[in-house]
């Protein structure tokens, strides 16, 4: 059996030469892919988010800028499912994928499918956003909250625990997170105002080993200053439903949080209501909080802050640093230090006028005049924040974080009952009017849009990967899938899928070719070049 | 002036999508919306009774609880109680030690009613779509503007009276939507009323109604009805579209002046 493969600094990939000679490569055209603790993936992608530092850059270079245009199909597999909303692992040749209640496991070379589990159960089936891997393992989480454990050879049930109650609307929609021997998952659901935690389990058994709420526990806690009602507080919400990112030199694990509850009618717990839309820096063998940053203080529209923490090492002002960089789903693109925690940089990736100004910390502050009334208020933003789920990507080669981002309008309104009592979990909610998707490229030491694409008008999430092959894989809400050139945006290779792809493209190489692997509703499509007759 | 004969010209069927249309995606997305009163069943309603006369002076009329007693809608064992199941036993015994006096009193069929209201409670504010805006929103709460005021910026600075008539196509508007649907609608119709004019190499041209435009591209349905396509790059393409004028409003409206126009509408009967 395999130990997963965290990419940590070592001798065994060919590019490691190359790394090595990029480092300290300030301001060169391509200081290689050294990226700090964590190398990029190459022929395998063995977690959600490829590495474990969010990058989703791929070292692989057999497609690439001079020969992407004869990109052409190789396989095809439908799930007749739900549409997927994972990204596929591929582990000594065989990927895993999901939608809620299923997992396949397929053949990387064929598409064939190798085998199917499926537990169709109740519970909130929005989306699921796949599995993790370890030492011949695969973890799933469940509509109903479960975390499951199947043996990655056949597909079948090793254990089972539960993390919460699916009657109160708790459900697991991420993919687990393996950070040492330990599987780390957190909760979504706020259909019933709940709180929620960050939780490591024991790979082999299922334990929890420990357990990190995401808001305070009692008005002793810390935080818990920054709520003006304690009743609201300890069903204060903070979701963490995203993968988070893992530094192994650090010894940290980085976790966004989403929204406090109820969502909408702020009026009714004021303040900044920690530990809600923040990223959390843990020890991963204690979970305990090590630093924190608010990138949404008192959040009024279900903008999360769950988007993926990328960790990397580049300059800021002349020094390397170690890096943390989300785009986050209030819009605004945020750099800190991971080490410490410390604030470097906020600039906006889209067009919004919801917030004043910038406090102290550098997060926004929401503007009053804006926030939702009971007869509504349009604000230029769209209903469904900034960004999503959508996993960015960061490029090593052009140093630029890709986002997919949305600009529009929408409506806000507050609905309280007599009492002044949301008069249902959120206590309002948004009209959308306008939602124009784009892929915006941002320089991630200046946080200035370098180039943007337009991608549309509607809903949807494509995600975004890099490769060292100097290619930005994506998709966009025309009904396109897109090979973009990292630099400029220009559009390399296209190709219409029959729908949406609504999840990030990966990549891996067996057999000596690099596929290129898109979902899109229920198909995974796998590009590579043509085959030699 | 020609110019102007096109904008009407395209009106008419313009209208008849704006008002074919349905509701825009919303934040959640569901398509149809369910009242209040639809999630309350018969037996659900008999509960409701009961529970006001009985148990709402300490759990609230809508079980959210009060001063003196506990929300029913937050509690472990209403949720996994099925229809009565575990209620009864609360009901039939109490809970002395917490205050809550028994009810010995209820038949099976009166605990079933009411477990039947607190699960519709339950489901009620567990949805978005019942008594928030989206659901049995009031018009009373929408209606903070002035309809005068509205009515004039209608007519003058929102430049609305360019393409509107409350006579014409206006007419009745308040009638055919909900009140949240219409304040939504006059913002941003959910219809596509941009039309194309497409000029070949040739020099041939064709104009319609625009079906799709990307890098790659543009599809329109032209005049003769049929759907026409080119690849992109190549034809010249120009594209009119005449909710542009709501796109620049909605940049510089201030939210005084989407209610007051709101009140103008309503008032539009």
């Amino acid at each position: 059996m395999m130990s997963l493969p965290i990419l940590r600094r070592c001798g065994s990939f060919a590019f490691a030469v190359v790394m090595l000679a990029g480092l300290h490569a300030s301001g060169q055209a391509h200081p290689g892919y050294n990226t700090g603790s964590v190398l990029p993936v190459s022929r395998q992608w063995p977690t959600y988010l490829g590495d474990s530092s969010g990058k989703r850059f791929s070292a692989l270079t057999q497609i690439n800028r001079g020969n992407v245009g004869s990109l052409t199909l190789n396989w095809a597999f439908q799930t007749h499912s739900a549409p997927l909303k994972s990204t596929p692992l591929m582990v000594n040749g065989i990927l895993y994928f999901t939608v809620p209640d299923h997992v396949w496991a397929i053949d990387a070379l064929t598409g064939a499918k190798i085998w199917e589990f499926s537990r169709p159960m109740a519970g909130d089936h929005i989306g699921n956003r796949g599995v993790a891997y370890y030492n011949g393992r695969i973890y799933f989480g469940t509509v109903d909250a479960h975390v499951l454990c199947l043996d990655a050879r056949t597909g079948k049930q090793i254990w089972d625990v539960t993390m919460g109650d699916v009657a109160f609307g708790y459900y697991i929609s991420l993919a687990p997170q393996v950070v040492k021997n330990m599987i780390i998952v957190g909760t979504s659901g706020d259909s019933a105002d709940v709180k929620h935690a960050i939780s490591a389990l024991d790979w082999r058994t299922g334990k929890v080993l420990w357990s990190t709420d995401t808001t305070p526990d009692s008005v002793t806690a810390p935080g818990a200053d920054t709520w003006s009602n304690p009743k609201v507080m300890l069903r204060g919400g903070g979701s963490a439903w995203m993968t988070g990112t893992y530094d192994p030199d650090l010894n940290l694990i980085y976790w966004g949080t989403a929204n406090p509850a109820p969502v909408i009618a702020g009026v009714t717990r004021k303040g900044d209501n920690l530990f809600t839309d923040t990223i959390l820096a843990m020890n991963p063998d204690t979970g305990k909080v090590v630093w924190y940053y608010q990138t949404n203080p008192h959040d009024t529209r279900d903008w999360d802050s769950v988007q993926t923490p990328i960790l990397f090492d580049a300059p800021f002002h002349g020094k390397m640093r170690k890096l943390l960089a989300q785009a986050a789903g209030n819009g605004y693109y945020f750099l800190l230090d991971r080490a410490t925690g410390q604030h470097l940089l906020t600039t906006e990736f889209v067009k919004g006028s919801w917030a004043k100004g910038l406090n102290a910390n550098g997060s926004p502050i929401p503007d009053p005049e804006k926030e939702p009334r009971q007869d509504g208020s349009l604000i230029d933003s769209a209903s469904f924040g900034g960004t999503d789920w959508m996993p960015p990507s960061y490029d090593p080669q052009t140093r630029m974080i890709y986002v997919t981002g949305r600009e529009g309008y929408s409506l806000w309104f507050m609905a309280l009952d007599k009492n002044g009592q949301p008069v249902d979990h959120q206590g309002g909610g948004s009209q959308a009017l306008v939602s124009n998707y784009f892929t915006i490229a941002i320089d991630y030491a200046t946080g200035k849009v370098v180039w943007r694409r337009p991608g549309g008008e509607g809903f949807g999430y494509p995600g975004i990967l890099t490769t060292a092959g100097q290619l930005l894989v994506t998709g966009d809400l025309d009904g396109n899938l897109l090979i973009l050139d990292p630099a400029t945006g220009k559009v390399l290779w296209h190709a219409r899928p029959g729908g949406t792809m609504n999840s990030a493209p990966m990549t891996y190489e067996i057999q000596g070719r690099q596929y290129v692997l898109t979902t899109v509703d229920s198909v995974v499509y796998a590009w590579s070049l043509p085959q030699k007759q | 002036m020609k110019h102007k004969v096109l904008v009407v010209g395209l009106l008419a069927p313009a209208l008849a999508l704006f008002l074919a249309a349905t509701l825009r995606a919303s934040q959640a997305p569901v398509a149809a919306t369910a009242s209040t009163r639809t999630l309350l069943s018969a037996q659900a309603e008999t509960g409701q009774k009961i529970f006001v006369s009985n148990c709402a002076f300490c759990h609230g009329v809508s079980a959210k609880g009060s001063a003196s007693g506990p929300s029913l809608i937050d509690s472990s064992l209403v949720r996994h109680d099925k229809s009565g199941d575990l209620i009864g036993n609360v009901l039939r015994n109490g809970r002395p030690d917490q205050g809550m006096p028994a009810f010995p009193n209820f038949d099976p069929q009166q605990v079933a009613a009411i477990a039947a209201f607190l699960h519709a409670r339950i489901a009620i504010t567990d949805s978005v779509e019942t008594e928030g805006p989206r659901g049995g929103y009031q018009l009373q709460k929408l209606l903070t503007g002035s309809a005068q005021a509205g009515r004039q910026f209608f007519n003058g600075q929102g430049g609305c009276v360019k393409c509107h008539s409350p006579s014409g196509d206006l007419a009745g508007i308040a009638k055919k939507y909900r009140p949240n649907e219409l304040e939504a609608r006059f913002l941003y119709p959910p219809v596509h009323l941009a039309t194309a004019t497409v000029t070949l190499p040739s020099g041939k041209v064709f104009e319609g109604r625009l079906q799709h435009r990307d890098p790659f591209y543009v599809a329109l349905i032209g005049r003769d009805g049929f759907y026409h396509s080119w690849l992109l790059p190549g034809p010249r393409v120009t594209v009119r579209d005449p909710l542009q004028a709501h796109m620049e409003l909605l940049s510089r409206y201030t939210n005084k002046e989407v209610h007051d126009v709101f009140a103008y509408l309503e008032t539009l009967r």
